[in-house]
């Protein structure tokens, strides 16, 4: 019969005693690991996500914290939208000339070009044919001719500075039918999933748990293909070939209307642990021709000021790409779908000469598919990676500089058909340092708090280890007089009573820990749905160096090792025991036996 | 097998003050003697069972217990004799009250340096009438019970000697002389020899060697009185 059996008879002996003793010790164990488990899982994943590969968020003026959180956790509400032109501004010229030559300018351009059978440069008050071409249309034309035109062949502005810059547009959500949880949608390009990456020391991308990334337009899906991260799919039971559509708005807004437009799932995701598992990722060009997603724009295609909307009636008319029925009273739509421009512009004037150029474009749009024009378009953030030559990161602090400037604002080449020209400010913020900030100004004092607290609780329940043994020393004087009868030496009676405070404090440390991860997985949902962490059960805090867990005392220098800090709660609780009890292991050491046997 | 030899013990009062305690001269236990100790109250008894078992560490003079001077010895060799070499039955039994009959014999044991023997728990509790009741605790055993469970733990490491502190001065009569007949039977068995103090002139009867702690202990007694050495039983004065 060893020490610990003959402790563990007197922890029964007392039994309520002992489990109130192991319930309160408890209790400051649950809080002590809940903190760490759920500030250390949560400020991991915060800072893995920083590491996605990118060092720059453009998006609207406000909050640079709101808008990180939004864009990197996809938590809280878009602050504003920017002009698609600000995505323009970080791409290569193929892609700029891609998305130029889908504006409405463009095609205004072109329209003339062919009409009047110029290759001279058009000029204001140039004759056109007829009423088919009105005076705004060449004007337009000439605008671009002078601004856009001269540039389709050019990188954006920012390119040379750029390796990654990807968009991201917000605001739609996905609601199961079925368990009506809810879902971000975003609206990306592919190449979040090809460029961007999950950790960048490591380089792991993105990988596909079934069917693959969605492209900008396929023969099957046209323009409408998603990919779902593995949560959605796994608690919405999605799978290949599902049709999904998105809700505008917030769902539990009384504004919020489900999209009549069905996006295919083509690709569902590997779990990566971040947020982009609980995300919808849509096609972003078939998120423009979404129900509300397209700007408005002037009928005449001419820019309106304050003062014109005044003085004329307004004739305003709210182009709908995907409604057909706008063109019946104008004339009846093709019977038949012909992408090509030529036939399109080939048949708009010869059936419907009273539709503007614009109109005609909305129409073809609609029959076709085809992307939404650029001056229609906004965007959340854009997510750009700065130039990989810059090893010292000069320009991950000088562009945002001139972002904030308002020298996006200044230099764009902006089309005329974008009414909010110059009126939209953008911002860009470095999202570690955003998400460091605030780590160090709320998140850290607050751990720091909150485990001081905790670490005071198991202090004051390790002293009710010493309150109650010591109490039950005078009724235990006898007890060990009889063991030290018996042949027990003083120092094996004092073993015993040390090993009665660790095996309370082992037992209520265990069953601390216990409920602390239990905690955990009751909560892990809440804490997931506010702020995208999946936390479980079997979620650890994780390891930490030991000069940080030893506030500097023991530098890297001495010890270079990192450990979990949950890991340390036992053995701490275990030295604590041996504190406590020194003091009533000690009185039974100097029991005199002669004494008390006589008691 | 245990010699006594100029033994003073003395107690410090709260007020200072020295009290002597014991103070005898010579005295002896052949090995496998059964010895019953007898006086009046306060005369030193315990103190002397104690001082036998290392319990408590004379002021002067020498203990020897089979041939081993305890007094050489620090206190926690003392407990490693006394755990090996002695049993000690008690007046109030003194059995851990968390622990099982079984357990109480097995604590017996825990302390030795021989090889705990949980057969030799079976049987020593067995013997005593007890073999059906190893789980009980001792708030569920009868007071005779409770002593007899206390003989066998006494008896478990099979010591040299058995000291008993007038194991019957608690249980009521009618257990009293299955117990001193059964610490009798189980030292003469065992060949242990043994020391038992006693108020009861009954019990002293049963005995043939019966001495008077108030002849031993020149501090209560007649220094002029010697031990007796004979095995004859004497007839003490009441």
């Amino acid at each position: 019969m060893n020490s610990f059996k003959i402790a563990w008879r007197s922890i029964q002996q007392r039994g309520f005693g002992s489990l109130l003793t192991i319930v309160s010790m408890s209790l400051g164990v649950t809080m002590v690991v809940a903190v760490l488990t759920i500030h250390g899982v949560v400020s991991q994943s915060f800072r893995a996500n920083n590491s996605f590969g990118y060092n720059i968020i453009v998006g609207a003026r406000g909050g640079g914290l709101q808008l990180t959180l939004n864009s990197v956790y996809y938590l809280s509400k878009p602050v504003e939208n920017i002009p698609y032109e600000y995505y323009l501004a970080f791409c290569d010229k193929e892609t700029r000339a891609r998305d130029l030559k889908n504006s409405i300018a463009y095609h205004a351009k072109e329209t003339v070009d062919e009409t009047m059978g110029l290759t001279s440069p058009i000029l204001p008050g140039s004759a056109g044919i007829g009423a088919a071409l009105s005076d705004a249309l060449i004007k337009d034309a000439f605008d671009f001719q002078q601004t856009s035109a001269m540039k389709l062949n050019e990188r954006g502005l920012y390119k040379r500075y750029t390796h990654i810059a990807v968009p991201l547009c917000q605001g739609d959500y996905y609601v199961d039918p079925e368990t009506q949880l809810a879902f971000r949608c975003v609206g990306t390009t592919p190449n979040f999933f090809t460029d961007l990456v999950l950790d960048i020391d490591s380089n792991k991308k993105f990988e596909f748990a079934e069917g693959r990334n969605f492209v900008e337009k396929s023969e099957e899906n046209g323009l409408f293909e998603c990919v779902v991260g593995s949560i959605v799919a796994d608690r919405c039971d999605i799978k290949l070939g599902d049709k999904l559509q998105a809700t505008h708005g917030d769902p539990n807004s009384s504004s919020a209307h489900i999209h009549e437009q069905d996006y295919t799932v083509v690709g569902i995701i590997e779990g990566t642990g971040t947020p982009n598992d609980r995300v919808v990722f849509l096609n972003m060009e078939g998120f423009f021709l979404m129900e509300d997603h397209a700007k408005t724009i002037e009928k005449d295609g001419v820019l309106k000021t304050e003062d014109d909307l005044d003085e004329e009636p307004q004739d305003e008319v709210m182009i709908d790409p995907l409604d057909d029925s706008f063109f019946d009273d104008e004339g009846d739509a093709p019977e038949t779908i012909d992408d090509s421009p030529a036939a399109a512009t080939d048949q708009t004037i010869a059936e419907t000469p009273a539709l503007s150029e614009e109109d005609e474009f909305a129409r073809k749009q609609n029959a076709t598919r085809i992307p939404l024009p650029i001056e229609q378009r906004e965007v959340t953030s854009i997510l750009v990676r700065t130039s990989l030559s810059d090893e010292v990161g000069a320009i991950g602090y000088f562009l945002p500089g001139q972002i904030n400037e308002g020298d996006l604002e200044t230099t764009l080449d902006w089309t005329s058909y974008r009414p909010e020209r110059s009126q939209k400010a953008a911002q860009a913020v470095n999202p570690v340092m955003e998400v460091a900030s605030l780590f160090q100004v709320f998140v850290d004092p607050i751990r720091w708090l909150l485990l001081g607290l905790t670490c005071m609780i198991c202090i004051v329940s390790a002293l009710s280890i010493l309150v109650g043994i010591y109490n039950s020393m005078n009724q235990r004087k006898h007890e060990i007089a009889v063991m030290r009868a018996l042949g027990a030496n003083r120092t094996r009676v004092m073993s015993i009573i040390l090993c009665e405070s660790v095996l309370l404090a082992l037992m209520g440390g265990s069953l601390g820990w216990f409920l602390g991860h239990s905690l955990n997985g009751v909560l892990g949902p809440s804490v997931e749905d506010s702020t995208g962490v999946a936390l479980g059960f079997f979620d650890f805090a994780p390891a930490v160096d030991i000069s940080v867990l030893t506030l500097g005392f023991i530098p890297d220098s001495f010890i270079n090792a990192s450990v979990s800090p949950e890991l340390l709660v036992i053995p701490g609780l275990m030295l604590l025991a041996v504190v406590v009890g020194i003091y009533p292991a000690i009185s039974a050491y100097r029991t005199d036996v002669s004494k008390s046997l006589g008691k | 097998m245990l010699k006594l030899h100029q033994i003073k013990k003395s107690f410090v009062q709260p007020d200072k003050q020295r009290v002597p305690i014991l103070d005898i001269p010579e005295f002896e236990i052949a090995p496998g003697e059964q010895v019953i100790l007898i006086g009046p109250s306060g005369c030193g008894k315990t103190t002397m069972l104690h001082t036998i078992a290392g319990i408590t560490h004379p002021d002067s003079g020498k203990v020897f217990l089979d041939n081993v001077e305890l007094t050489r010895y620090s206190e926690s060799a003392r407990d490693r004799i006394r755990a090996n070499k002695l049993g000690y039955v008690f007046q109030t039994f003194n059995l851990l009250p968390g622990f099982s009959a079984y357990e109480n014999v097995i604590l017996g044991m825990t302390f030795a340096s021989k090889k705990r023997s949980p057969e030799r728990a079976r049987t020593l509790l067995d013997r005593v009438g007890l073999g059906h009741r190893l789980n009980n605790k001792p708030h569920q055993l009868s007071v005779g019970e409770q002593q007899r469970v206390a003989v066998a733990r006494a008896l478990a490491n099979r010591p040299s000697l058995l000291l008993a502190d007038e194991p019957t001065a608690n249980v009521d009569p009618g257990n009293q002389q299955q117990i001193i007949d059964l610490i009798k039977s189980s030292c003469e068995t065992e060949k242990i020899a043994l020391l038992m103090v006693t108020h009861s002139m009954e019990v002293a009867e049963q005995f043939e060697r019966v001495e008077r702690l108030d002849q031993l202990n020149l501090v209560v007694g007649d220094a002029k009185a010697k031990p007796s050495e004979n095995t004859t039983a004497q007839q003490p004065t009441p």
